[in-house]
Order: C-alpha cells, then structure tokens, then sequence
C-alpha cells in the first residue's frame, strides 16, 4: 500500500514537474487523483489497527500530506492551479516519505480529549498553511516572472496573480481560527499536564507556536485592514507557514530524542 | 435534378487572393452582400458552369463551380473576371490561380481551416465562407455537389480547430494585451480600464476587455477626442487633470499619448499605488516613444507591457501556429481523401444502376425492333430471342460492373468516364435526401459558431 502510494505521488510529482515544462497538465491530475485515493484507503486502514491520524508524529505527517494533495486537487478543479501542483505534488511525497520513516513515539503522553482536539486541529491548520504557501511561492514565481517581461510562461503555464493572492487569502483567513483554537487547547493541555506532572518549563516551541500566530494574525488584519495583497502578503504567509514548519520541527525531535 | 448529370467531383476554384494579387485589384473584384445574388445567377449561366458559390473577403474573391465542361468554365470565369476588373484577359492572368478537381476541393478546405489566410488560423475565414455557401443557397446557384464540398469543408474546419492548436493563441498586438492582462486578472468582470490617449490601437485593446467584462474609463489631454473614442466604445470620460485620481480607480491602463515623454512616470504611479494599497496594476503601454517609465515595474504590483513585449508576443504566437499548420496541412490531405473516396462510393451505385438500365433497355428494344419483322415466330421463339438479348446485355455489363465496383472508393475517373461514354441521366450521384440533412445539419451548427 504505502509503496503504491509513495510511487502515484512520485509520479504525479514527475507529471506535474513535467508541465512546467511542456506536458499538459491533465496526466498529472489523474495521478495525484490515484494517489490521493490510495493514501485515502491507507490512512482509513491505519485507523482500523489503531493508527489513526493523530495517534502518533507519523501518522499526523501523513495526514496532513494527505490534506495537502486533496486539498490542492479540490482547488485545482475549479481554479485550475496546475502550475502549483509542481509544488504541492512533491511536499505531499516528501511529507509522506518522511513519515513512514520517521519511527512512531513511544510512550506518547495520555492525551485526553484536550490533546486530542489540540493536535487535530493543529495538523488541519499546517495542512491549511502549508496549502496557503504553496499558492505564496507561485505568486512570487509568477510576479517574477512578469516584472522580468517572460510573459508566455505565464501565459502558457500559471494560473492569474489574484486568482493565487485570492486563494491564498482564502486559505490563510480558514486556517486562522483553527490555528488559533489549536494554540489555546495546547496551551490548557501544557497547563493540565504540568499539573498531573509537576512544573512544565517554558519551552521554545511555546513562544514559536505564539510568535506564528502573531505573524498569520499580522497578516489577516493587513489583508483585511490595510489592503494588503501580493508580494508582500505571499512572503508574510511564507514567514508565517516557515515559523509552524519550526514548531513542529522543534517538538517532534524533542519527541524523537 | 432530373435532366442534369453531373458525372464526378468537377469541382472547380477560380480567383485571386492575398497570395497572387495587390489589394487594388483584389477591391475592384470584391462582390459586396447586396450584389451577391444578382452576380451569382449571372455567373451560373456562363457556359460549362453548373454550379457556383462566390467566397469574397478583404484578402480573396474566389469563385467555386461545378463544371460540366472543365475547360470552358474556367475560360468564361477567368474572362468575367477580367471584365470586372476592366482588364484585358491577359493581364489579369498572372493574378488568377485556378484549381481542379482534387485540388480545388483541397483549396476550399484549405481556405475554411484559415491555412491559406494571411494570418494563419484567423477564425473570421471559417465565417465568411459560410456566408459565402448561404448567399450562393440564396440565390439558387448551389447544387448537390458544392453544398456537399461546402459542408465537408466546414467539418474539417472544426476539426483542424480541434486536434491543433492553431488558433489557440493571439497574434493580433491588441488580443496578445488582453492576454497579458489576464496573467495578473484572470477576470476582468469588475475590472477597471483606464485609457490614456485616443489611439487606434487603444480602441481595439479597450473594445477586447469590455466584450470581457470590464468597465472602461476614456481620459485624454484634448477632452473632445476622448469624448469621441468614449462614444464610440460606451467608455466614461476622465479630465486629464485628474489622471492620479483615475489611475488609483484603474486596474489596468492602456496608453497611448503621443506625448514625448513618459506620461505615467515612477514618481506619479508610487503615489498611486500608494492610494491603491498595493492592489496590482497592468500597464499596456502601445506608444512609441513610450508612455510608461520602465523602471516602474520596480514597484510592487505594477507591471508593464510595451510594445514591443506585445509585438513579441504575437510574433512567438504566429511561429507556432505556423507550425502546427503542418500538422494541421496533413488533417486536411487526409480529409480530402477520404472525402473523395465517400463521393466516388455514393456515385458508384447509382451509375451501376443507370448503366444497367441503358443496356437492358437497349437489348430490349433492339429485340422488340427485330421482332416486329417476324411475325411468324411462335411465342416460346420470340421468348427466347428476348431472352438471348437480354443475357447478351448482361454479359457485356459483368466485367465493366466487377472493374466499377474495384474501382469503388479508389478514384472517380472510371464511374465517370462509364457516365460519360454512355451519356448516363438522370442518377444523380448524390440523392437528394441525402443532401437536404447535410445542409441541415450545417445550418444548425453555424448559430453556435459565427462570430457575433
């Protein structure tokens, strides 16, 4: 199974690469659309053994690659984003690859209904962002690209600057709550188990985890607020998306040691 | 069409085009809509010409018959023609290109997929030879065979549409702007166009983006003349004076002033994108000397197309469709083919059956002839003499019947010399049937596809 769908996301990522230089995108879809399915079934078969998507690192790296494909294939069908499957394809398998090697936890603390709602919501929220990013690299590729006058590769190959700066918007305004929610129910988790365990010190994945919402929270109001759009909307959610890559980084290799 | 016998795909094109002759006398032979009929019917009754349709547009007036004596249609054409445009035969000869059977049907689907225009895969072609087919059904002057070359014609038209990618880009400098504005928009329902300056160029590119949506706003250092281009493109007008304030409303600006230095400097546009809080900006720049300061794409969300990034564009564009004409030049060899061998089968049957009919008929009548001299011969004699006729005949059609049916599909040269040799009537090799639900089906499918 995991073989299957390592190799469709292989290959939808071989596909899609394969647009930005020439081929259509449709072969590329379809791939990703197998791929999807597959990883679908897997992660439905983990869970009938007790390996559902939040029981351990793994398990969450591999459903948030999964969110990642499905979601970028959703938007792809109306939006036709095909130039950003070259992008998202590829984190999808490298997100997956990397789950099915890194080995699961043991021990992993009781968790109860607040870490249960904690870590879920934190996986569909960096699923969310990482999907925002996505569409923030294409836009930046793309205005590049057309401040340097290579206007046919655009035409040819990418999708219109606002339909991306709209989406990624889109995406960064629904992932927000859950961030935040997620945020709120860790902090209360931290406090429940620092009550049950003694003293829990102030780690610095606390303070990254506050300073990324501060970020995504600095965009939203400058979106909404200021009109702040394109260019430098696209690196402020690559900032942002960067500082979630480092909590996550910081707290499964704390977790690994 | 009793009465007639159109023996095989006679078909026959006469004319000139972009390709063979200057504009002056391109004009002097262009048949305007009005007196399409009227010429038509004269054309239909020059002699060894049956059918006839008249394609005229600003780059070719081409005429397609049906001729019955292939020589002596071309000559009484080519001398029409050279009398409307009050030339001497002779001169207008090396203008004129005429082609003949395979090859002009070939010319006709060439000239529908816009393989023959001087923009290649152009789509107004595929209209104008439909107008030409309806204006000739008009006034009476196609019949069963022009009407079905003209149908094929249009089917290979889509289909070259379809399996290339021809027409897929513009090339045209005001279509390629609308294109680069879509890189940035995508939509441009809601959108904004600022025009600055009243050009020729800028009515086109102003006229493409409000067929697509957008509003359009008309300002120009003499207000009349932006009055003027506002009225004919249903645009407001903006005093000049307030140009920061119309450029910060504005999504996309077309520019056009013949002013000698830039009008859309750096210093103005980061004011106004200042106002706009970022929100991206497309300048079509179509002035020589140029309207934007280039250094303006420096700031965030402006960016700037001139001319010569649109002429580029359209050049890259027009080399490609050159070479998808390649691809698109062997759909078309491959459909003329094919449409070939469906008319010489659709021939086929009915010339058998004429040719039956002529022999049986004969053998028949001979025998009748000779019988009535011989009026002693019991009824089991006179029987068997017609009979005797009658195999006779039939033995004689075997091997011509076996080499028509060989021939079947492969060429019509055979199906028309039988229909010449024996002057065969009265079956015509496309039945009328037949022929009422291609024009149909034609007509049916022109309401989806001429452009408004």
């Amino acid at each position: 199974m995991t073989a299957l769908e390592l190799g469709a996301y292989a290959l939808a990522s071989l596909l899609y690469l394969g647009f930005l230089v020439g081929l259509r995108d449709k072969p590329g879809r379809l791939a990703l659309t197998v791929a999807v399915l597959l990883h679908l079934g897997d992660i439905g078969a983990r869970c009938v053994h007790g390996m559902n998507p939040i029981s351990s690192t793994p398990e969450a790296m591999s459903f948030i690659s999964f969110l990642l494909a499905a979601g970028y294939l959703l938007g792809s069908l109306r939006y036709g984003l095909a130039s950003a499957g070259a992008f998202a394809a590829p984190a999808a398998l490298a997100l997956l690859l990397l789950a099915r090697v890194v080995p699961a936890e043991a021990g992993a603390p009781a968790m109860g209904t607040l870490g249960y709602t904690h870590i879920l919501l934190a996986t569909v929220g960096v699923a969310v962002f990482f999907i925002a990013a996505v569409l923030a690299v294409v836009y930046l590729f793309q205005d590049r690209q057309l401040r340097r006058k290579e206007f046919a590769r655009v035409t040819d190959r990418g999708t219109p600057l606002d339909t991306l700066d709209r989406l990624a918007a889109r995406c960064v305004s629904l992932g927000f709550p859950i961030f935040t929610v997620a945020i709120v129910t860790g902090a209360m988790w931290i406090a429940r188990l620092g009550v049950l365990h003694g003293a829990a010190a102030l780690r610095p994945e606390y303070v990254l985890a506050v300073v990324t919402w501060i970020a995504f929270a600095v965009l939203l109001v400058a979106r909404l607020g200021g009109g702040w759009r394109g260019r430098r909307a696209a690196w402020l959610t690559l900032g942002g998306f960067g500082g979630t890559v480092l909590v996550l980084v910081v707290y499964f290799l704390r977790h690994a040691a | 069409m009793a009465g007639k016998a159109p023996p095989t795909i006679d078909v026959v094109v006469l004319g000139v085009s972009h390709r063979t002759a200057p504009v002056a006398l391109r004009e002097r032979l262009s048949v305007v809509p009005d007196q399409m009929d009227a010429t038509l019917r004269e054309l239909k009754t020059l002699p060894g010409v049956r059918e006839v349709a008249l394609l005229s547009t600003c780059n070719r007036v081409e005429i397609y018959a049906v001729a019955s004596d292939t020589d002596a249609a071309l000559r009484a054409l080519g001398a029409d023609l050279a009398r409307r445009a009050g030339m001497l035969d002779a001169e207008i000869e090396p203008h004129l290109y005429a082609r003949t059977e395979r090859d002009a049907v070939k010319h006709l689907f060439r000239v529908a997929s816009s393989l023959d225009s001087l923009v290649v895969g152009e789509p107004q072609i595929l209209g104008q030879v439909k107008t030409a087919r309806d204006l000739a059904a008009k006034a009476e002057t196609v019949g069963p065979v022009l009407a079905t070359c003209f149908e094929r014609a249009f089917r290979v038209a889509r289909r070259v549409r379809r399996d290339t990618e021809i027409a897929r880009n513009p090339v045209s400098v005001s279509s390629v702007a609308v294109e680069l504005a879509h890189n940035v928009f995508g939509d441009f329902h809601g959108k904004s166009v600022l025009v600055v300056g009243a050009g020729k160029m800028s009515d086109l590119a102003a006229r493409a983006l409000r067929s697509r949506g957008a509003a359009l706003t008309v300002t120009n250092r003499t207000r009349a003349r932006a009055e003027e281009l506002a009225a004919a493109v249903q645009a407001d007008v903006a005093d000049f004076a307030d140009l920061a304030d119309a450029l910060g409303r504005a999504d996309i600006v077309i520019a056009s002033t013949g002013a000698q230095h830039p009008v859309l400097t750096r210093e103005l546009l980061a004011r106004v994108q200042r106002a706009r809080r970022g929100r991206s900006l497309f300048l079509i720049d179509i002035a020589v000397p140029r309207d934007v300061e280039p250094s303006v794409t420096e700031l965030e969300g402006v960016y700037v197309a001139d001319i010569d990034d649109l002429q580029k564009e359209a050049a890259k564009h027009l080399a490609g469709r050159r070479s998808e004409a390649v691809q698109a030049e062997s759909i078309v060899e491959e459909e003329v083919t094919r449409f070939l061998q469906t008319v010489g089968g659709r021939q086929l049957a009915p010339t058998v059956t004429a040719m039956r009919t002529h022999f049986i008929g004969l053998a028949h009548g001979e025998a009748e002839k000779f019988l009535a001299g011989l009026a002693h011969l019991s009824e089991k004699d006179r029987n068997a003499i017609v009979a005797f006729a009658d195999a006779l005949a039939k033995k004689l059609l075997h091997l011509p019947q076996l080499a028509l049916k060989k021939d079947a599909g492969e060429a019509v040269s055979l199906v028309a010399a039988v229909r010449a040799l024996f002057d065969l009537q009265g079956a015509d090799p496309l039945p009328e049937g037949e022929q009422g639900e291609a024009v149909a089906e034609t007509a049916g499918v022109e309401g989806r596809e001429e452009p408004s």
